[in-house]
Protein backbone atom coordinates (compact mmCIF):
# COMPACT_ATOMS: atom_id res chain seq x y z
CA UNK A 1 0.00 0.00 0.00
CA UNK A 2 1.04 3.65 -0.83
CA UNK A 3 0.79 4.79 2.87
CA UNK A 4 3.17 2.47 4.18
CA UNK A 5 5.97 2.30 2.08
CA UNK A 6 6.46 6.15 1.85
CA UNK A 7 5.10 5.99 5.66
CA UNK A 8 8.67 7.65 6.60
CA UNK A 9 8.08 10.15 4.06
CA UNK A 10 5.08 11.46 5.47
CA UNK A 11 6.04 10.72 9.20
CA UNK A 12 8.77 13.22 8.65
CA UNK A 13 5.58 15.86 7.52
CA UNK A 14 4.32 14.76 10.35
CA UNK A 15 6.50 15.46 13.00
CA UNK A 16 7.55 19.09 11.04
CA UNK A 17 3.82 19.76 11.05
CA UNK A 18 3.72 19.27 14.79
CA UNK A 19 6.94 21.11 15.32
CA UNK A 20 5.58 23.86 13.23
CA UNK A 21 2.08 24.15 15.29
CA UNK A 22 4.00 24.16 18.54
CA UNK A 23 5.88 26.91 17.40
CA UNK A 24 2.64 28.52 16.31
CA UNK A 25 1.10 27.97 19.69
CA UNK A 26 3.90 29.00 21.48
CA UNK A 27 4.57 32.69 19.51
CA UNK A 28 -0.09 32.62 19.13
CA UNK A 29 0.26 32.53 23.05
CA UNK A 30 3.34 35.14 23.83
CA UNK A 31 1.34 37.37 20.88
CA UNK A 32 -1.85 36.91 22.58
CA UNK A 33 -0.72 37.96 26.28
CA UNK A 34 1.38 41.10 24.53
CA UNK A 35 -1.88 41.97 22.85
CA UNK A 36 -4.17 41.60 25.57
CA UNK A 37 -2.27 43.65 27.78
CA UNK A 38 -1.75 46.56 25.56
CA UNK A 39 -5.99 46.26 24.58
CA UNK A 40 -6.36 46.98 28.53
CA UNK A 41 -2.98 49.24 28.77
CA UNK A 42 -4.18 53.19 30.20
CA UNK A 43 -2.59 55.05 27.99
CA UNK A 44 -4.42 55.85 24.83
CA UNK A 45 -1.71 56.22 22.49
CA UNK A 46 -1.01 52.01 23.42
CA UNK A 47 -4.57 51.29 23.56
CA UNK A 48 -5.59 52.16 20.25
CA UNK A 49 -3.13 51.29 17.98
CA UNK A 50 -2.68 47.92 19.46
CA UNK A 51 -6.83 47.35 19.19
CA UNK A 52 -6.69 48.37 15.68
CA UNK A 53 -3.61 46.28 14.67
CA UNK A 54 -5.93 43.57 16.71
CA UNK A 55 -8.83 44.24 14.79
CA UNK A 56 -7.48 44.43 11.32
CA UNK A 57 -6.06 40.84 12.21
CA UNK A 58 -8.88 39.46 13.02
CA UNK A 59 -11.22 40.92 9.68
CA UNK A 60 -8.25 39.86 7.17
CA UNK A 61 -7.77 36.18 5.87
CA UNK A 62 -5.31 33.93 7.38
CA UNK A 63 -4.23 33.66 3.91
CA UNK A 64 -3.86 37.16 2.86
CA UNK A 65 -2.26 37.42 6.37
CA UNK A 66 0.32 34.99 5.67
CA UNK A 67 1.16 35.73 1.96
CA UNK A 68 1.59 39.47 3.09
CA UNK A 69 4.30 38.24 5.87
CA UNK A 70 5.48 36.35 2.91
CA UNK A 71 5.59 38.77 0.22
CA UNK A 72 6.11 42.02 2.17
CA UNK A 73 8.27 41.46 4.51
CA UNK A 74 11.49 41.50 2.37
CA UNK A 75 10.61 45.07 1.40
CA UNK A 76 10.96 45.94 4.96
CA UNK A 77 14.69 44.36 5.26
CA UNK A 78 12.92 41.31 7.30
CA UNK A 79 13.74 37.79 5.07
CA UNK A 80 12.45 35.27 6.72
CA UNK A 81 12.37 31.30 5.25
CA UNK A 82 8.99 30.12 4.89
CA UNK A 83 8.48 28.07 7.75
CA UNK A 84 9.42 31.47 9.95
CA UNK A 85 7.41 33.41 8.03
CA UNK A 86 5.09 31.25 8.31
CA UNK A 87 5.23 30.56 12.17
CA UNK A 88 5.09 34.24 12.31
CA UNK A 89 1.75 35.34 10.28
CA UNK A 90 -0.13 32.49 12.16
CA UNK A 91 1.04 33.43 15.61
CA UNK A 92 -0.10 36.97 15.38
CA UNK A 93 -3.58 36.09 14.05
CA UNK A 94 -3.82 33.71 16.45
CA UNK A 95 -2.70 36.31 18.94
CA UNK A 96 -4.98 38.68 17.42
CA UNK A 97 -8.24 36.03 18.64
CA UNK A 98 -5.99 35.04 21.89
CA UNK A 99 -5.89 38.70 23.00
CA UNK A 100 -9.96 39.15 23.11
CA UNK A 101 -10.06 35.32 24.97
CA UNK A 102 -7.70 36.26 27.51
CA UNK A 103 -9.03 40.02 28.29
CA UNK A 104 -12.85 38.94 28.43
CA UNK A 105 -11.38 35.96 30.85
CA UNK A 106 -9.86 38.78 32.72
CA UNK A 107 -12.62 40.98 32.54
CA UNK A 108 -14.99 38.20 33.88
CA UNK A 109 -13.31 38.25 37.28
CA UNK A 110 -15.63 40.89 39.23
CA UNK A 111 -13.53 43.68 40.24
CA UNK A 112 -14.12 42.85 44.18
CA UNK A 113 -11.92 40.00 43.95
CA UNK A 114 -9.00 42.59 42.84
CA UNK A 115 -9.72 44.82 45.55
CA UNK A 116 -9.66 41.78 47.88
CA UNK A 117 -6.52 41.16 46.53
CA UNK A 118 -5.18 44.41 46.93
CA UNK A 119 -6.45 44.59 50.69
CA UNK A 120 -4.51 40.91 51.37
CA UNK A 121 -1.48 43.23 50.26
CA UNK A 122 -1.14 40.60 46.95
CA UNK A 123 -0.25 43.88 44.29
CA UNK A 124 0.76 43.91 40.87
CA UNK A 125 1.96 40.27 39.21
CA UNK A 126 1.30 38.74 42.77
CA UNK A 127 -2.32 39.80 42.85
CA UNK A 128 -2.56 38.63 39.03
CA UNK A 129 -1.56 35.27 38.95
CA UNK A 130 -2.18 34.30 42.22
CA UNK A 131 -5.66 35.57 42.82
CA UNK A 132 -7.66 36.77 38.65
CA UNK A 133 -5.95 34.75 36.18
CA UNK A 134 -6.70 31.22 38.42
CA UNK A 135 -10.51 32.42 38.65
CA UNK A 136 -10.05 33.79 35.02
CA UNK A 137 -9.00 30.08 33.70
CA UNK A 138 -12.44 28.36 33.71
CA UNK A 139 -13.65 31.51 31.35
CA UNK A 140 -9.96 31.46 29.11
CA UNK A 141 -9.70 27.72 28.76
CA UNK A 142 -12.60 26.49 26.90
CA UNK A 143 -12.26 29.12 23.48
CA UNK A 144 -8.57 28.90 24.15
CA UNK A 145 -8.60 24.94 23.18
CA UNK A 146 -10.52 25.51 20.08
CA UNK A 147 -7.80 28.55 19.13
CA UNK A 148 -4.85 25.68 19.94
CA UNK A 149 -6.95 23.49 17.54
CA UNK A 150 -7.07 26.03 14.54
CA UNK A 151 -3.67 26.99 15.05
CA UNK A 152 -2.54 23.48 14.42
CA UNK A 153 -4.94 23.53 11.63
CA UNK A 154 -3.42 26.59 10.60
CA UNK A 155 -0.03 25.32 10.35
CA UNK A 156 -1.08 23.75 6.59
CA UNK A 157 -0.86 26.87 5.31
CA UNK A 158 2.59 26.37 5.79
CA UNK A 159 2.48 24.32 2.48
CA UNK A 160 1.09 27.13 0.51
CA UNK A 161 4.79 28.86 0.98
CA UNK A 162 6.50 25.60 0.39
CA UNK A 163 7.27 24.60 4.06
CA UNK A 164 8.13 20.61 4.47
CA UNK A 165 4.69 19.81 7.16
CA UNK A 166 2.52 16.90 5.95
CA UNK A 167 0.04 18.58 3.78
CA UNK A 168 3.09 19.52 1.32
CA UNK A 169 4.71 16.20 1.65
CA UNK A 170 1.36 14.67 0.61
CA UNK A 171 1.43 16.93 -2.16
CA UNK A 172 4.80 15.71 -3.33
CA UNK A 173 3.76 12.46 -2.84
CA UNK A 174 1.13 12.82 -4.89
CA UNK A 175 2.88 14.52 -7.77
CA UNK A 176 5.60 11.78 -7.37
CA UNK A 177 3.52 8.68 -7.90
CA UNK A 178 1.36 10.27 -10.16
CA UNK A 179 4.33 11.04 -12.35
CA UNK A 180 6.11 7.65 -11.73
CA UNK A 181 3.11 5.17 -11.91
CA UNK A 182 0.29 7.11 -13.62
CA UNK A 183 -3.52 7.16 -11.81
CA UNK A 184 -3.37 10.04 -9.14
CA UNK A 185 -3.75 8.64 -5.62
CA UNK A 186 -5.06 11.97 -4.43
CA UNK A 187 -7.92 10.89 -3.14
CA UNK A 188 -6.45 8.52 -0.56
CA UNK A 189 -3.15 10.41 0.76
CA UNK A 190 -5.74 13.53 1.16
CA UNK A 191 -8.11 11.37 2.85
CA UNK A 192 -5.46 9.91 4.96
CA UNK A 193 -4.34 12.98 6.00
CA UNK A 194 -7.56 14.68 6.77
CA UNK A 195 -7.75 11.89 9.19
CA UNK A 196 -4.58 12.14 10.74
CA UNK A 197 -5.14 16.44 11.48
CA UNK A 198 -8.68 14.66 13.04
CA UNK A 199 -6.98 12.73 15.31
CA UNK A 200 -4.62 15.20 16.20
CA UNK A 201 -6.90 17.74 16.80
CA UNK A 202 -9.01 15.82 18.92
CA UNK A 203 -6.22 14.44 20.70
CA UNK A 204 -5.64 18.30 21.39
CA UNK A 205 -9.38 18.97 22.47
CA UNK A 206 -9.40 15.89 25.32
CA UNK A 207 -6.20 17.10 26.44
CA UNK A 208 -7.99 20.82 27.42
CA UNK A 209 -10.97 19.17 28.42
CA UNK A 210 -8.64 17.21 30.98
CA UNK A 211 -7.08 20.96 31.68
CA UNK A 212 -10.72 22.88 32.25
CA UNK A 213 -11.38 19.68 34.87
CA UNK A 214 -8.04 20.74 36.88
CA UNK A 215 -9.14 24.29 36.73
CA UNK A 216 -12.78 23.46 37.99
CA UNK A 217 -12.11 21.84 40.82
CA UNK A 218 -12.77 24.12 43.65
CA UNK A 219 -9.55 25.21 45.73
CA UNK A 220 -7.71 23.40 48.61
CA UNK A 221 -5.47 25.67 50.85
CA UNK A 222 -1.95 24.62 50.42
CA UNK A 223 0.10 24.18 53.23
CA UNK A 224 2.76 26.63 53.90
CA UNK A 225 6.28 26.47 52.11
CA UNK A 226 6.29 22.83 50.80
CA UNK A 227 3.60 23.82 48.18
CA UNK A 228 1.85 20.23 48.47
CA UNK A 229 -1.47 20.62 48.13
CA UNK A 230 -3.07 19.27 51.24
CA UNK A 231 -6.77 19.48 51.99
CA UNK A 232 -7.72 21.40 54.93
CA UNK A 233 -8.90 19.60 58.06
CA UNK A 234 -12.38 20.84 58.16
CA UNK A 235 -12.61 19.26 54.33
CA UNK A 236 -11.38 15.57 55.00
CA UNK A 237 -13.77 15.51 57.94
CA UNK A 238 -16.72 16.56 55.73
CA UNK A 239 -15.68 14.27 53.36
CA UNK A 240 -15.60 11.07 55.09
CA UNK B 1 2.90 53.36 -2.12
CA UNK B 2 2.79 54.05 -5.69
CA UNK B 3 -1.16 55.06 -5.87
CA UNK B 4 -0.83 55.25 -9.43
CA UNK B 5 -0.08 51.44 -10.07
CA UNK B 6 -2.61 50.55 -7.51
CA UNK B 7 -5.24 52.57 -10.25
CA UNK B 8 -4.16 51.04 -13.21
CA UNK B 9 -4.66 47.08 -11.43
CA UNK B 10 -8.17 48.50 -9.71
CA UNK B 11 -9.79 46.91 -12.97
CA UNK B 12 -7.74 43.43 -12.52
CA UNK B 13 -8.72 43.49 -8.65
CA UNK B 14 -12.27 44.31 -9.24
CA UNK B 15 -12.79 41.30 -11.60
CA UNK B 16 -11.27 39.41 -8.50
CA UNK B 17 -13.49 40.85 -6.13
CA UNK B 18 -16.81 39.94 -8.41
CA UNK B 19 -15.53 36.05 -8.28
CA UNK B 20 -14.73 36.10 -4.06
CA UNK B 21 -18.42 37.89 -4.14
CA UNK B 22 -20.18 35.41 -6.52
CA UNK B 23 -18.52 32.59 -4.67
CA UNK B 24 -19.09 34.18 -1.64
CA UNK B 25 -22.40 34.20 -1.77
CA UNK B 26 -23.30 31.09 -3.32
CA UNK B 27 -21.47 29.57 -0.28
CA UNK B 28 -23.47 31.33 2.28
CA UNK B 29 -26.78 30.65 0.76
CA UNK B 30 -26.36 27.45 0.38
CA UNK B 31 -24.55 26.63 3.71
CA UNK B 32 -27.24 28.45 5.49
CA UNK B 33 -30.40 26.30 3.82
CA UNK B 34 -27.91 23.05 4.95
CA UNK B 35 -27.45 24.49 8.45
CA UNK B 36 -30.91 24.45 9.06
CA UNK B 37 -31.64 21.59 7.64
CA UNK B 38 -28.90 19.83 9.36
CA UNK B 39 -29.87 21.58 12.64
CA UNK B 40 -33.32 20.16 12.08
CA UNK B 41 -32.36 16.60 11.51
CA UNK B 42 -29.81 17.01 14.55
CA UNK B 43 -32.53 17.99 16.60
CA UNK B 44 -34.87 15.44 15.18
CA UNK B 45 -35.14 12.66 17.31
CA UNK B 46 -33.57 10.17 14.86
CA UNK B 47 -30.56 8.67 16.17
CA UNK B 48 -29.13 7.47 12.37
CA UNK B 49 -29.41 10.90 11.55
CA UNK B 50 -28.27 12.72 14.48
CA UNK B 51 -25.37 10.90 14.59
CA UNK B 52 -24.64 11.18 10.65
CA UNK B 53 -24.97 14.98 11.27
CA UNK B 54 -22.78 15.25 14.43
CA UNK B 55 -20.40 13.28 12.38
CA UNK B 56 -20.14 15.58 9.51
CA UNK B 57 -19.75 19.10 11.82
CA UNK B 58 -17.26 17.52 13.95
CA UNK B 59 -14.91 16.22 10.84
CA UNK B 60 -15.01 19.22 9.39
CA UNK B 61 -14.30 21.35 12.60
CA UNK B 62 -11.72 19.19 13.32
CA UNK B 63 -9.79 18.72 9.96
CA UNK B 64 -7.54 22.37 8.44
CA UNK B 65 -9.99 23.72 5.45
CA UNK B 66 -6.81 23.85 2.94
CA UNK B 67 -6.86 19.89 3.50
CA UNK B 68 -10.49 19.89 3.13
CA UNK B 69 -10.04 22.57 -0.48
CA UNK B 70 -7.57 20.08 -1.78
CA UNK B 71 -9.50 16.81 -1.47
CA UNK B 72 -12.42 17.89 -2.75
CA UNK B 73 -10.69 19.48 -6.09
CA UNK B 74 -7.27 16.63 -6.46
CA UNK B 75 -9.04 14.00 -4.53
CA UNK B 76 -12.77 13.24 -5.57
CA UNK B 77 -12.01 13.52 -9.67
CA UNK B 78 -10.15 9.81 -9.27
CA UNK B 79 -13.32 9.34 -7.58
CA UNK B 80 -15.31 9.66 -10.42
CA UNK B 81 -16.54 13.09 -9.00
CA UNK B 82 -15.04 15.57 -11.69
CA UNK B 83 -16.16 19.45 -11.04
CA UNK B 84 -14.46 22.75 -12.20
CA UNK B 85 -12.23 25.03 -10.06
CA UNK B 86 -15.01 26.95 -9.53
CA UNK B 87 -17.54 24.38 -7.94
CA UNK B 88 -15.28 23.04 -6.66
CA UNK B 89 -14.24 26.04 -4.69
CA UNK B 90 -18.29 26.11 -4.15
CA UNK B 91 -18.62 22.87 -2.92
CA UNK B 92 -15.38 23.50 -0.72
CA UNK B 93 -16.46 26.70 0.88
CA UNK B 94 -20.39 25.53 1.43
CA UNK B 95 -18.97 22.25 2.55
CA UNK B 96 -16.90 24.04 5.32
CA UNK B 97 -19.63 26.96 6.21
CA UNK B 98 -22.27 24.57 6.69
CA UNK B 99 -21.02 22.44 9.70
CA UNK B 100 -20.17 26.02 11.43
CA UNK B 101 -23.92 26.42 10.32
CA UNK B 102 -25.30 23.50 11.67
CA UNK B 103 -24.07 24.56 15.06
CA UNK B 104 -25.33 27.85 15.29
CA UNK B 105 -28.79 27.06 13.61
CA UNK B 106 -28.63 24.05 16.58
CA UNK B 107 -28.18 26.37 19.58
CA UNK B 108 -31.02 28.80 17.78
CA UNK B 109 -33.56 25.89 17.91
CA UNK B 110 -32.12 25.06 21.25
CA UNK B 111 -32.67 28.41 22.53
CA UNK B 112 -36.92 28.04 22.06
CA UNK B 113 -37.89 27.01 25.50
CA UNK B 114 -40.11 23.62 25.63
CA UNK B 115 -42.60 26.23 27.10
CA UNK B 116 -43.15 27.75 23.26
CA UNK B 117 -44.60 24.17 22.17
CA UNK B 118 -46.76 23.94 25.17
CA UNK B 119 -47.95 27.66 24.47
CA UNK B 120 -48.80 26.58 20.86
CA UNK B 121 -50.61 23.35 21.69
CA UNK B 122 -52.36 25.47 24.06
CA UNK B 123 -53.50 27.98 21.26
CA UNK B 124 -54.84 25.02 18.59
CA UNK B 125 -51.85 25.53 16.25
CA UNK B 126 -50.83 22.36 14.09
CA UNK B 127 -47.32 21.31 14.04
CA UNK B 128 -46.08 22.73 11.15
CA UNK B 129 -47.61 26.39 12.32
CA UNK B 130 -46.06 25.75 14.99
CA UNK B 131 -42.53 25.37 13.59
CA UNK B 132 -43.22 27.92 10.83
CA UNK B 133 -44.49 30.80 12.99
CA UNK B 134 -43.75 30.37 16.21
CA UNK B 135 -40.42 28.45 16.47
CA UNK B 136 -38.09 29.45 13.03
CA UNK B 137 -38.63 33.36 13.67
CA UNK B 138 -37.44 32.97 17.30
CA UNK B 139 -34.77 30.71 16.32
CA UNK B 140 -33.14 33.00 13.38
CA UNK B 141 -33.39 35.53 16.27
CA UNK B 142 -31.56 33.56 18.46
CA UNK B 143 -28.95 32.04 15.64
CA UNK B 144 -28.16 35.29 14.17
CA UNK B 145 -25.21 36.78 15.73
CA UNK B 146 -23.42 33.73 15.39
CA UNK B 147 -24.47 32.62 12.01
CA UNK B 148 -23.27 36.45 11.17
CA UNK B 149 -19.84 35.55 12.24
CA UNK B 150 -19.62 32.35 10.55
CA UNK B 151 -21.16 34.51 7.07
CA UNK B 152 -18.00 37.09 7.79
CA UNK B 153 -15.90 34.38 7.78
CA UNK B 154 -16.78 32.64 4.67
CA UNK B 155 -16.27 35.76 2.86
CA UNK B 156 -12.54 35.65 4.17
CA UNK B 157 -11.94 31.89 3.59
CA UNK B 158 -12.71 32.28 -0.06
CA UNK B 159 -9.63 33.36 -0.12
CA UNK B 160 -8.41 30.37 0.55
CA UNK B 161 -9.44 29.02 -3.38
CA UNK B 162 -6.38 31.01 -4.21
CA UNK B 163 -4.71 27.69 -3.72
CA UNK B 164 -6.50 25.08 -6.26
CA UNK B 165 -6.13 28.33 -8.60
CA UNK B 166 -9.74 30.09 -8.39
CA UNK B 167 -8.83 33.73 -9.61
CA UNK B 168 -10.78 35.64 -7.04
CA UNK B 169 -8.85 38.64 -5.38
CA UNK B 170 -6.27 37.49 -3.47
CA UNK B 171 -5.17 35.22 -6.75
CA UNK B 172 -5.07 38.32 -8.79
CA UNK B 173 -3.13 40.41 -6.21
CA UNK B 174 -0.26 37.25 -5.97
CA UNK B 175 -0.70 36.99 -9.82
CA UNK B 176 0.26 40.82 -10.27
CA UNK B 177 2.88 40.44 -7.59
CA UNK B 178 4.71 37.53 -9.55
CA UNK B 179 5.14 39.83 -12.75
CA UNK B 180 5.45 43.33 -10.93
CA UNK B 181 6.84 42.92 -7.66
CA UNK B 182 4.95 45.68 -6.25
CA UNK B 183 3.70 43.28 -3.31
CA UNK B 184 3.10 46.53 -0.71
CA UNK B 185 0.63 48.15 -3.07
CA UNK B 186 -0.99 44.68 -4.26
CA UNK B 187 -1.52 43.96 -0.61
CA UNK B 188 -2.72 46.95 0.69
CA UNK B 189 -5.16 47.40 -1.60
CA UNK B 190 -6.73 44.00 -1.12
CA UNK B 191 -6.54 44.46 2.75
CA UNK B 192 -8.65 47.68 2.24
CA UNK B 193 -11.14 45.88 -0.22
CA UNK B 194 -11.54 42.85 2.74
CA UNK B 195 -12.25 45.32 5.38
CA UNK B 196 -14.15 46.87 3.46
CA UNK B 197 -16.53 43.97 2.36
CA UNK B 198 -16.02 42.54 6.38
CA UNK B 199 -16.89 46.08 7.62
CA UNK B 200 -19.88 46.21 4.88
CA UNK B 201 -21.51 42.41 5.45
CA UNK B 202 -20.75 42.39 9.42
CA UNK B 203 -22.99 46.19 9.44
CA UNK B 204 -25.74 44.81 7.57
CA UNK B 205 -26.16 42.14 9.84
CA UNK B 206 -25.80 44.83 12.90
CA UNK B 207 -28.72 46.23 11.25
CA UNK B 208 -31.20 43.40 10.65
CA UNK B 209 -29.83 42.31 14.10
CA UNK B 210 -31.64 45.39 15.76
CA UNK B 211 -34.52 44.91 13.49
CA UNK B 212 -35.24 41.69 14.43
CA UNK B 213 -34.92 42.12 18.17
CA UNK B 214 -37.58 44.68 18.07
CA UNK B 215 -40.46 42.76 20.00
CA UNK B 216 -43.02 41.07 17.87
CA UNK B 217 -46.36 43.67 18.01
CA UNK B 218 -49.24 43.97 16.46
CA UNK B 219 -49.67 45.63 13.59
Amino acid sequence: MLLLEFQSFLLEGLLNTLFLSSVMIAGGTFFAVAFAAGLSAQTWWLRRPVYALVECLRDIPLMVTVLMVYFVLPHAGLSFNPFWSSALSVSVWGGANGAHIIRAGLMSVPSGQREAALSSGLRGWKGLFLVIVPQAMPVILPPYVSLVTSLTQASSLGAVLGVNELLRSAQILIEQTTIARGGSPAYLVYGAILVVYFALCWSISALGAKLERHFAKPYQRTNGKTGLAKPVVALQISTT
Amino acid sequence: MDFAYILEALPDLMTGLKMTLIVSFLAIFLSCLIGLLGAVLRTSGIKPLQYAVTAYVEFIRGTPYLVQIFFIFYGLPSLGLRFSIFWSGVIALTAWASAFQIENFRAGLAAVGRGMHDASASLGLKRWQHSVFIVLPLATRAALPSAMNTIVATVKNSAYLQAIGLVELTFVAVDRIAYDFRAIEMFASICVIYLICVFTISGLGYMVERRLSRPFGGR
